[in-house]
């Protein structure tokens, strides 16, 4: 975590904030499909803008990209992306099984995504005394092309992303998808104040 | 009377957060261990009497260390804390006997009511 620059202590306290807002995003993704879902403990790592939009052009097997504004208070805001690969669509479509007279499967990785996305900010937030308010998600056309200029506009300058690695295995199924949490400096600083607050009171 | 604990998690938060809520007699007699594997060992080598067993953890998670705990009839109240809140995990640990799940970030009162309500204080 170069850009962080994160102590072990503030590394581990942000893991279990991330842990914890993970497992009740999984609960809810379970709800929704009506199933167990088997949790990893997620990989956390930031990459600096830079290094983002040359990974994110150098993969060709994105299937699909998610993306959703987030705010809350003191500088707190961003764009969460979460991407699906190529390999895994035939397991996601099985998984959300297609029913024509109801949700198109797009609408429903849109759906699937603005549980995991929500679910997981809000619980993150509640435990950074913070409060999130969401922007509608979006489906992002599946060209390389189109997720860099989606990135490069952006209302916000953001200069550090936050890639959380999720692994979801649903009974037979599994799948993984990265949650990208693109933040600005201020945001960064102001999570980093409250990671040392928590472990103060250690 | 302070039992020998144990608390399995493999953040050194999580162990911190469990260790803090701990009544103040139990504090001084409190073995941690960081997974699943070490856990085991532990259990195996001492007379553990509670155990605060994390779920998801790298190597032998808890559900791992729950089925050791049976393999090797150990007699043990185990407590798990866990961010894994799915209902169908809470009836999982519970159907390998675990006295209780509760939620994690853990709450000090709550953690306090159920070792009172397992007879434990």
């Amino acid at each position: 975590m170069s850009e962080f620059h994160l102590t072990e202590d503030q590394q581990d306290c942000l893991q279990e904030l991330i842990n914890i807002a993970m497992g009740q995003a999984s609960d809810q993704l379970a709800r929704y499909l009506d199933t167990f879902v088997y949790l990893k403990v997620p990989n956390i790592e930031s990459v600096d803008a830079k290094e983002l939009m040359h990974t994110l052009s150098q993969q060709k097997n994105t299937m699909a990209v998610v993306s959703q504004g987030f705010f809350g208070y003191e500088g707190i805001r961003g764009e969460a992306l979460l991407v699906y690969q190529e390999e895994d669509s035939g397991r996601i479509a099985d998984l959300l099984g297609y029913e024509p007279d109801e949700l198109s499967q797009d609408e429903q990785l849109i759906d699937i995504s603005s549980i995991l996305t929500t679910t997981f900010l809000n619980v993150f937030a509640r435990q950074i005394d913070n409060q999130m308010s969401y922007n509608a998600p979006k489906l992002l056309p599946s060209a390389k092309d189109n997720l860099s200029e989606h990135l490069q506009q952006m209302p916000f300058s953001w200069d550090l992303a936050l890639k959380v690695n999720i692994n979801y295995q649903v009974t037979d199924y599994s799948f993984n998808c990265n949650m990208i949490l693109l933040i600005p400096e201020t945001a960064i600083t102001n999570i980093k104040d409250v990671l040392d607050r928590i472990l103060a009171e250690f | 009377m302070s039992p020998s604990v144990l608390i399995c998690d493999d953040s050194n938060m999580a162990r911190k957060q469990v260790l803090r809520s701990l009544p103040e007699q139990w504090k001084s007699s409190v073995q941690t261990a960081t997974n699943g594997a070490e856990a085991l060992t532990i259990l195996r080598d001492n007379s553990i009497e509670v155990l605060f067993l994390d779920l998801t953890m790298p190597g032998i998670d808890g559900i791992g260390v729950l089925q050791g705990i049976q393999k090797l009839n150990l007699n043990c109240s185990v407590f798990v804390i866990s961010a894994d809140v799915q209902p169908e995990m809470q009836s999982k640990v519970k159907a390998l006997g675990a006295k209780e799940f509760l939620r994690k970030p853990v709450k000090p009162d709550d953690l306090i009511n159920h070792l009172q309500q397992h007879g434990l204080l």
